[in-house]
């Protein structure tokens, strides 16, 4: 690893002048489980690592009337137990607890890792589907981005130099919405998906009210499949009409070859996973 | 049966296993020697290159660094264990990618690794070769040319290209064996490279201290490294010492010289002891791994079940060196016929080199590759006759006094047994939900042999000192030597203590592999506590002044038979203000006639839409002799299936143009404990066993029936077979594709 100077700012404002004075020389360090491991392997270099450890306010979730305020900060694992997650989006924890290994969790942060952007990361397909937004903070103001248009390619987002992840936003999850998350693990346990489908709907009297559907690991960037959603929202769900929905994701997906499948495989694969979660929240007991 | 033993035969913890769980164990990584540097070392980024200059100037200009090397400074140096072909540092070619071309001294790490990147090398890349197959064909490339000159090195008359070694056996008339069969079978096998993943990575320690080269690494055969160090190096045997650590974790792969002999040189270029610890991503790229085996199988068969022939051609990826293999080819062909009577068969194995990384050696050599080519094709030939795969085996094992496919015969053969008993845990015949099937697995192997010594000493204080050449992977031969101490001398086993020597303990040991451990170290610990008692009860006589042929060792104490008189050997001792000694060694290399035989069956479900292949359970039987410390069998047992778990489901050492591509262990994945399905184990007693507990091996016959079990469940359960490992989901999806087009 190269030498760095690590920096400890103790408010936002020492942050961002951090970060101006250093700018592309400087990276903020979070929980580090990504970051670290990059900089070991020479991916990636900093002469300065901004940690946001002692940045107050950054951590802990609070239960609000406009959803679950969850700080940037916060623990995989602090979520994942969380009474107030676990009641308010109980879907949300249940996603958590598929990413990596507890000792991951224990030290990686829910900010760290959306900003990390890494498609084959799980919680994005709890966040998407949950319409949950990002803070994004900087010395000129804050703004709201949705998550689903927070990602723009492999490990990048549309977070600016400058800028800091600061919350995630989940909005009230309504009464009575049904939720599946299809992590596809064929090597191991242990592992990133080789393709996962995370999916919400609301069902009345057969139709479909809302739905939505997100890909993970089938994409440079975790996936909104609105082409699935717009199929099948306000019609009743058939066998036949939710196996044509879900081959809707074969135009919009575009895998890696890697160690867990050849592309041609994760596309198939994204189909059947589609598909299956879409009976789940469609169908199951329906 | 009630056991005539005290301690032997009830589970015993680890000698070590406080230490190691509470830190205090010692491994390489921790010795320190003051002024200690690190070490690291250059990998070609080429397959097959000629190395045209080297230009070291900005490396060594670098503040901290205490010397480079390159193939120049250590004096034509080759090394390996039997066969001496690697080059300590290539000179003027490299032949593989990971090869060791220049070695960096720095004060840290980093500093080591920001030197070799500024080590400048022009190369000439030259046409490679990687696969075995193409590496026969005339036209391949030749990696060593002047191959027959290497030290070790026995090359067979006209053999083709690259292969160095080719082993031929003739059995009954083959020809005349096919012309009886009613149906002939052919299938070819591919084996991939797989690595130990043993925790700690290969280290090495190297402090030139006055005359004596002293050396600290995770061999767990010091007495034969020693020789490949002093061989490399030029410098005679005796000035070498190896003195104890711990090893953290082994499966086969830690008795290599790895970076000893670089170590070596840079320790000498810099004048300051030098450490040297490979990470994760060289360990991958460039350590010891499973070799790659391509094997072809042809049966002729009977349709009442009759296996009328078998041939095997069994071709062994040596990758670019042989140096790193004991016995410089690895065995497998010899099995690979299975424990099946077959009166006509014939063999050709052959080791041949490519430019990829070398194979060495990991748990049961050669032997999972065979089990799997010969297992699967198995169940082959028996669908191939319409005849249920349990069946067909119970019909064609081998039974006592018979002859194996290549013409051994075994003793206290209880394949069948085993098999049966494995068959009947399993509920081999009862009912199974759609997409779910069993399959088997069975292989045998007899324990290893080698040499060894052990000291026992009695101390006045009433302790006893077992002392060992042994350096302990983690296979529990310490705690196995604490058990015939405490039982043979009928002492408390918190009495025993052990004290481990370094290589100038004796000429020769020949340390741990090959299933040899319980078979030499017992005997060497039994024969060392006979021989101390005997000592003590000449001691009492002298002092005593009783007759020798009256005295009796009866625990704590000397007995006198015709008097009943006793005295505490303790006191005896004391008084005499002595200790007595005894030694035992043992060498015995013979293979002996009597194996033991696992036999295993996998239930698996599979998805039909996605090639997922699940677990359901697994049950494993053995063919036991006395079991001398049951916990640590039984995690043999574990372990060993568990590794053959990975191999059949997900271990690979991905290999694309020559270059490993899986470098970390988030692409090379091993299975997790998540991933292991409820286990049986069953044991079948044999009245058979070497030495004097009667013992069988254990540590590498779990290892080897584990994947064709599970490829035949696969098979099994939804009809497409996979005849290269790792079975995963995306080769059973394609599979179920194709025969469904
Ligand atoms: C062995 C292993 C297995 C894994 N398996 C999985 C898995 O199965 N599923 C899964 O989803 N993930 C997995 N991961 C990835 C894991 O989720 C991420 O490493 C983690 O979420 C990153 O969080 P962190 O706090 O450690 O981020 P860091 O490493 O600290 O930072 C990551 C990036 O985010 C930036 N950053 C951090 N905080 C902020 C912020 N507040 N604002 C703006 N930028 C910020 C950093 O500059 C850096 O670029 C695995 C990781 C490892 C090491």
């Amino acid at each position: 690893m190269q030498p760095f100077s690590f920096h400890r700012p103790t408010s936002l404002d020492e942050t961002f002048s951090l970060l101006e004075q250093h700018g592309d020389e400087a990276r903020m360090i979070a929980g580090g489980t990504a970051l670290v491991v990059m900089m070991k392997q020479s991916l990636f270099t900093a002469e300065h690592l901004i940690s946001l450890d002692r940045v107050p306010g950054l951590s802990g979730i609070r239960g609000e009337a406009d959803g679950l305020h969850i700080g940037a900060l916060t623990r995989h694992r602090e979520l994942e137990m969380s009474p107030v997650v676990r009641s308010a989006a109980p879907f949300l924890a249940e996603v958590y607890s598929h990413v990596a290994t507890v000792r991951i969790r224990n030290q990686a942060t829910v900010g760290g890792g959306l900003a990390h952007a890494d498609p084959n990361q799980d919680p994005p397909a709890a966040f998407i589907t949950l319409e949950a937004r990002v803070k994004l903070v900087s010395r000129n103001g804050e703004r709201l981005v949705p998550v689903a248009e927070l990602f723009s390619d492999y490990y990048e987002t549309v977070i600016q130099p400058g800028e800091l992840l600061t919350e995630v936003i989940v909005p009230p999850v309504a009464p009575g919405t049904r939720t599946a998350y299809l992590k596809f693990l064929p090597r191991t346990e242990d592992d990133y998906a080789t393709v996962a489908v995370g999916a919400t709907a609301q069902m009345q009297g057969g139709v479909v009210q809302k739905l939505k559907v997100a890909l993970i690991a089938a994409a440079p960037t975790a996936l909104s499949a609105t082409v699935v959603e717009d199929q099948l929202v306000g019609k009743s769900v058939t066998p036949a009409a939710i196996r044509q929905a879900a081959e809707a994701v074969e135009a919009i997906v575009d895998p890696l070859d890697d160690f867990r499948g050849s592309s041609s495989y994760k596309r198939d694969m994204a189909v059947v996973f589609t598909r299956r979660a879409l009976e789940r929240v469609l169908q199951d007991g329906a | 049966m009630v056991s005539q033993y005290q301690v032997i035969g009830n589970s015993a913890p680890r000698v070590e296993g406080i230490d190691k769980v509470t830190g205090k164990a010692l491994y390489t990584a921790d010795f320190s020697p003051p002024g200690t540097i690190w070490g690291k070392a250059l990998h070609s980024p080429y397959a097959h290159a000629r190395i045209l200059s080297i230009d070291t100037t900005a490396a060594k200009a670098l503040p901290g660094v205490h010397a480079v090397i390159t193939g120049r400074d250590v004096a034509g140096g080759m090394y390996g264990r039997a066969i001496k072909d690697i080059p300590v540092l290539a000179l003027d070619r490299v032949r593989f990618f990971g090869e060791r071309i220049a070695a960096v001294a720095a004060d840290d790490e980093d500093i080591a690794q920001r030197a070799l990147d500024l080590i400048e090398i022009e190369y000439e890349e030259l046409p490679a070769v990687f696969d075995p197959l193409e590496a026969l064909e005339p036209s391949a490339p030749v990696l060593h040319d002047g191959a027959s000159a290497y030290q070790g090195m026995k090359l067979p008359e006209g053999a083709p290209p690259n292969a160095y070694s080719v082993i031929k056996v003739d059995r009954g008339d083959i020809e005349a064996g096919f012309a009886e069969a009613d149906v002939i079978v052919e299938n070819t096998y591919h084996l991939p490279r797989v690595h130990q993943v043993y925790l700690e990575p290969q280290s090495v320690l190297i402090w030139l201290d006055g005359e004596r080269v002293q050396v600290w690494t995770c061999s767990k055969a010091p007495y034969n490294t020693r020789e490949a160090l002093a061989t490399a190096a030029q410098i005679p045997e005796e000035s070498v010492v190896f003195n104890p650590t711990l090893i953290g974790g082994d499966f086969g792969g830690k008795a290599t010289p790895s970076d000893l002999p670089i170590c070596y040189f840079l320790a000498r270029a810099s004048g300051r002891p030098v450490r040297m610890i490979l990470d994760y991503t060289e360990e991958l790229m460039a350590a010891n791994p499973r070799h790659e085996v391509v094997v072809q199988l042809k049966s002729g068969v009977k349709h009442d079940g009759t296996l009328t022939a078998r041939q095997v051609r069994f071709l062994v990826n040596s990758g670019a060196y042989a140096g790193y293999k004991p016995a410089g080819i690895i065995r497998g062909s010899n099995q690979a016929a299975g424990p099946y009577k077959i009166a006509n068969t014939r063999l050709e194995g052959i080791n041949v080199y490519t430019n990829t990384v070398p194979g060495g050696h990991m748990r049961a050599p050669g032997e999972p590759q065979a089990f799997f080519a010969v297992e699967c094709h198995t169940d082959e030939v028996a669908k191939a006759i319409g005849m249920d795969p349990l069946q067909f085996r119970l019909l064609t094992l081998v039974e006592e006094g018979e002859e194996t496919a290549f013409g051994e015969v075994l003793q206290d053969v209880l394949a069948k047994q085993t098999l049966m008993a494995a068959a009947e845990a399993a509920g081999y015949y009862s009912p199974k939900a759609p997409n779910v099937g069993r399959g088997i697995g069975i292989g045998d192997r007899p324990p290893g042999g080698g040499q060894g010594t052990a000291d026992v000493t009695l101390r006045p204080d009433g302790t006893v000192l077992l002392t060992t050449g042994v350096f302990e992977q983690g296979s529990g031969t310490y705690t196995t030597f604490r058990q015939v101490i405490s039982e043979e001398l009928q002492i408390d086993p918190e009495r025993v203590e052990i004290e481990v020597q370094n290589t100038d303990y004796v000429k020769m040991d020949s340390g741990l592999g090959g299933s040899r451990g319980t078979r030499i170290y017992t005997t060497a610990a039994y024969d060392a506590a006979q021989a101390a008692k005997t000592e003590l009860i000449g001691l009492a006589s002298r002092q005593l002044e009783w007759p020798e042929d009256k005295i009796a060792y009866a625990g704590d104490e000397v007995r006198r038979t015709d008097t009943g008189e006793s005295v505490r050997w303790a006191d005896l001792l004391a008084r005499s203000g002595d200790t007595v000694s005894g030694r035992g060694h043992i060498q015995d290399s013979a293979r002996p006639h009597f194996t033991s035989f696992t036999a295993q069956i996998a239930e698996v479900s599979v998805d039909p839409e996605t090639g997922e292949v699940k677990l359901l359970s697994f049950t494993t039987a053995h063919d036991v002799g006395k079991i001398i410390n049951p916990i640590s069998h039984q995690g043999q047992i574990n372990g060993g299936v568990m590794q053959g778990i990975g191999y059949a489901l997900m271990e690979e050492l991905r290999v694309e143009d020559g270059r490993v591509t899986t470098l970390s262990l988030g692409d090379y994945k091993v299975p997790t404990i998540r991933d292991i399905p409820p286990m049986k184990t069953v044991l079948v007693q044999s009245e058979s066993g070497v030495g004097p507990y009667q013992i069988k091996g254990i540590g590498e016959t779990p290892i080897g029936p584990v994947a064709p079990a599970i490829a035949n469940a696969v098979a099994d359960a939804i009809g497409v077979r996979v005849r290269d490992l790792p079975v995963t989901a995306e080769k059973v999806f394609q599979a179920l594709k194709e025969a469904k087009a």
